[in-house]
């Protein structure tokens, strides 16, 4: 016992203890002094950020769309794999493929493939007679593209987590339903939502976790760029901590996005606890 | 059962305290610098370009086969070494002895106290050779705080094979009723720009110029040229009221976004590398990228435009002024190197007149002393299986330092790069006008200022 939570502060709890510290600090890695006490001028100067504002409008954004498109369409394909399909194995192989990929490896892929020039995305979208577009470096564009980019590595994520818990169910529950004519859309509005009520939330909140750390893809495609519609909160962080070296900025940063995380896991988890 | 349970875990506990530590012991030891008995290791850190690649190949074996001290060189690119640098300077570590640095971190550093003067390294005589430009990067608050190594102004480069076409020559005559000719103005340019733009030469589609252009530094490197020769000054002169709304800064920035709608698709992504790959191919008329590029245009495994590209200095500004961004590395050492003595020995060495040439002719990035300039070695060379001279940039060069300026050199540059880059990324997007995006640019940058 003792081991593992000395382990534990070591790697745990005195991190998190001392970013608190230093979130109250105004501290400049690279200046060479001491960190000062400033009290929640950084938390001030956060909330007066138009940039704050911005990286939090954007990350919720991604969250809300990434992880509702892949509930549905992970969902969706579970479903279709439930009742079994012909070549089901490879195919279940091939749609688990994005996530075992490394994110840093799928935003590289993503860089070369939409590339404007010779990104193979445009070079079809060409022979076909579409305009060259710039996915990644459009203000319209590069955010709902890392949504598709995010959504494309981790619907089998949830996909997963789904099929399992549908093979889980109780057959007789389907046939029964069946018998009394139900169809298709009621079975799984009345019978399977309910019953999977515990795996979907799992999954969710694991995504919408996720999510919400975002900062792989930013990093290896826009960089939060094209002005700054794909800067999430974590790319904020990392541009003020690892670029400007503010780490105190960068440390009140964090604990809004902690913050923010807990509120809204919490909050959904509260809402689905209260209703079942 | 319980007490061999308790046993078996107390074992396992030692084994595993036990591999902590030896990996712990190892992990320390394979960053620091290390002197056995006879032989002293430098650890060092460069940017992957080519002046890192020939340290890396050539002059670290040679430096111990002379003196005996090994010199391992990790390449790692720049904004990984900005950050490594900082948090290896913030915990005092004494892993690495000597650092390649982007000059605009010179202040940065110099002002946290984390590099080692230079001052004595090289003596008055070899000072004077060095281009007073390069030595100015390289210095902080009257302290030399990094040997040069490498210069690039950024200059105007154009295509001379489609300037010396005489069909492009006729037409642009008849468009324009001038004759067609490297640009000297910047109206004059963009004329040309606008001519050459979508017209097709050697069966490629041309844009009209290229430049770096990507958010993050990009395209504040490309916009300070524009900047520099319109006589805009981003900052007052202590650096502590920024002065991106003033009329030059508006002017030379309206300019810049109006070009950039002659760039290539994707243009708003350009890295110097892009800039690169777009020459080679012959796909732009004209750019602006650092001198020292060249090479690359040259190199007949990658470029379809061998000896081709020609250099001028920066298209003159409205009221006659001719001023490239300066871009420069220099070399720096650590001030918690265990070795320092021979860290800064290294370091000069890496410069001294014949390794300036060695590195040039290796394709290392421009001369950084005045006398390589002029140096047989760099200036007879010839192309392979092409009459053009290798070098023959050098005098362009030589003359664009003498009008180039370095970034606002004050500690804060990287986090204004930062600030400005947006700013400028939505300005090119048509997002914001050129008037709204400097004013919050402006506004951004006094507040990281009162911070």
């Amino acid at each position: 016992m003792t081991p593992g939570l000395l382990f534990l502060a070591a790697v745990a709890i005195y991190p998190t203890i001392y970013s608190l510290v230093i979130s109250f600090t105004r501290w400049r890695l690279t200046t060479g002094g001491d960190p000062v006490f400033v009290g929640f001028e950084n938390y001030a100067g956060l909330l007066a950020d138009p940039s704050f504002w911005n990286s939090v409008r954007v990350t919720l954004v991604f969250v809300v769309a990434a992880v509702v498109i892949e509930f549905l369409l992970a969902f969706g394909l579970a479903l279709v794999f439930f009742r079994g399909l012909p070549g089901e194995k490879i195919m279940r192989s091939l749609i688990l493929i994005p996530m075992l990929c490394a994110p840093v490896v799928v935003g590289l892929l993503a860089r070369f493939s939409l590339e404007p020039t010779f990104g193979v995305v445009n070079q079809l979208m060409r022979s076909v007679g579409l305009p060259t577009t710039e996915f990644l470096g459009s203000p319209d564009l590069a955010l709902p593209t890392l949504i598709v980019i995010d959504v494309w590595q981790w619907t089998p994520f949830l996909f997963l987590i789904f099929l399992a818990a549908m093979q889980g169910l109780p057959e007789e529950i389907i046939e029964a339903s069946k018998l009394d004519g139900a169809s298709w859309p009621r079975i799984i509005w009345h019978q399977f939502l309910p019953l999977l009520k515990y795996p979907i939330m799992v999954g969710v909140l694991l995504r919408l976790i996720d999510t919400f750390r975002v900062y792989d893809i930013v990093f290896m495609t826009t960089r939060g760029g094209p002005i700054d519609v794909t800067s999430t909160m974590s790319w904020q962080i990392y541009d003020v901590g690892f670029r400007s070296f503010t780490i105190s900025y960068a440390a009140a940063y964090s604990w809004l996005l902690l913050l923010l995380v807990l509120v809204v896991v919490n909050s959904l988890i509260r809402k689905m606890v209260a209703r079942s | 059962m319980q007490k061999s349970n308790s046993r078996c875990a107390a074992r396992r506990a030692t084994v595993g305290i036990a591999l902590a530590s030896a990996l712990a012991m190892t992990g320390c030891a394979a960053g620091t610098a290390q002197s056995n008995s006879d032989q002293v290791t430098l650890n060092t850190i460069f940017l992957p370009a080519t002046w890192g690649t020939v340290v890396k190949d050539q002059l670290a074996p040679l430096y111990e086969e002379e003196t005996g001290v090994k010199v391992n060189v990790e390449l790692i690119g720049r904004d990984a070494i900005h950050e490594k640098v900082a948090t290896l300077f913030a915990g005092q570590d004494s892993s690495y002895d000597i650092f390649n640095l982007d000059y605009n971190w010179i202040p940065e550093f110099g002002e946290g106290g984390h590099l080692v003067p230079l001052d004595d390294a090289i003596t008055a005589d070899d000072k004077s050779d060095f281009l007073p430009l390069a030595l100015d990067v390289s210095t902080w608050e009257g302290q030399l705080l990094g040997i040069p190594q490498t210069i690039h102004p950024a200059v105007l480069w154009y295509n001379s094979a489609l300037y010396s076409d005489a069909a492009t020559q006729a037409d642009y005559l008849a468009a324009t009723g001038e004759e067609l000719a490297a640009p000297t103005t910047m109206d004059e340019w963009f004329e040309q720009v606008k001519f050459f733009d979508g017209r097709t030469f050697n069966g490629q589609e041309l844009s009209g110029w290229a430049a770096q252009a990507a958010k993050g530094f990009g395209n504040v490197h490309t916009w300070l040229s524009f900047a520099y020769s319109y006589d805009c000054e981003p900052f007052n002169a202590d650096f502590t009221q920024s002065t991106l709304s003033t009329p030059e800064c508006i002017e030379a920035t309206e300019r810049w976004a109006e070009m950039m709608e002659y760039m290539p698709a994707g243009a708003n992504e350009f890295t110097y590398d892009n800039v690169t790959t777009a020459a080679q191919q012959g796909t732009i008329a004209t750019a602006v990228q650092w001198s020292w590029g060249q090479f690359a245009t040259d190199d007949p495994a990658s470029s379809q435009t061998v000896g081709q590209w020609e250099i001028v200095e920066m298209p003159e500004g409205p009221r006659g002024t001719s001023a490239g961004h300066l871009a420069a590395w220099v070399i720096s050492v650590s001030k918690y190197s265990q070795n320092v003595d021979e860290a800064v020995k290294f370091a000069a060495w890496l410069e001294t007149k014949k390794n300036d040439v060695f590195q040039a002719s290796n394709g290392g990035g421009d001369p950084v002393r005045a006398s390589s300039y002029s140096d047989p070695e760099l200036t007879e060379q010839t192309l392979e299986g092409n009459d053009a001279l290798r070098f023959r940039r050098l005098p362009t060069v030589l003359a664009a330092m003498e009008s180039a300026k370095e970034r606002p050199f004050f500690p804060g540059e990287e986090i204004w790069e930062t600030t400005l880059s947006t700013e400028l990324s939505a300005i090119s997007l048509g997002e914001r006008s050129v008037e709204e995006g400097l004013a919050r640019a402006d506004e951004a940058q006094n507040r990281n200022l009162s911070q």
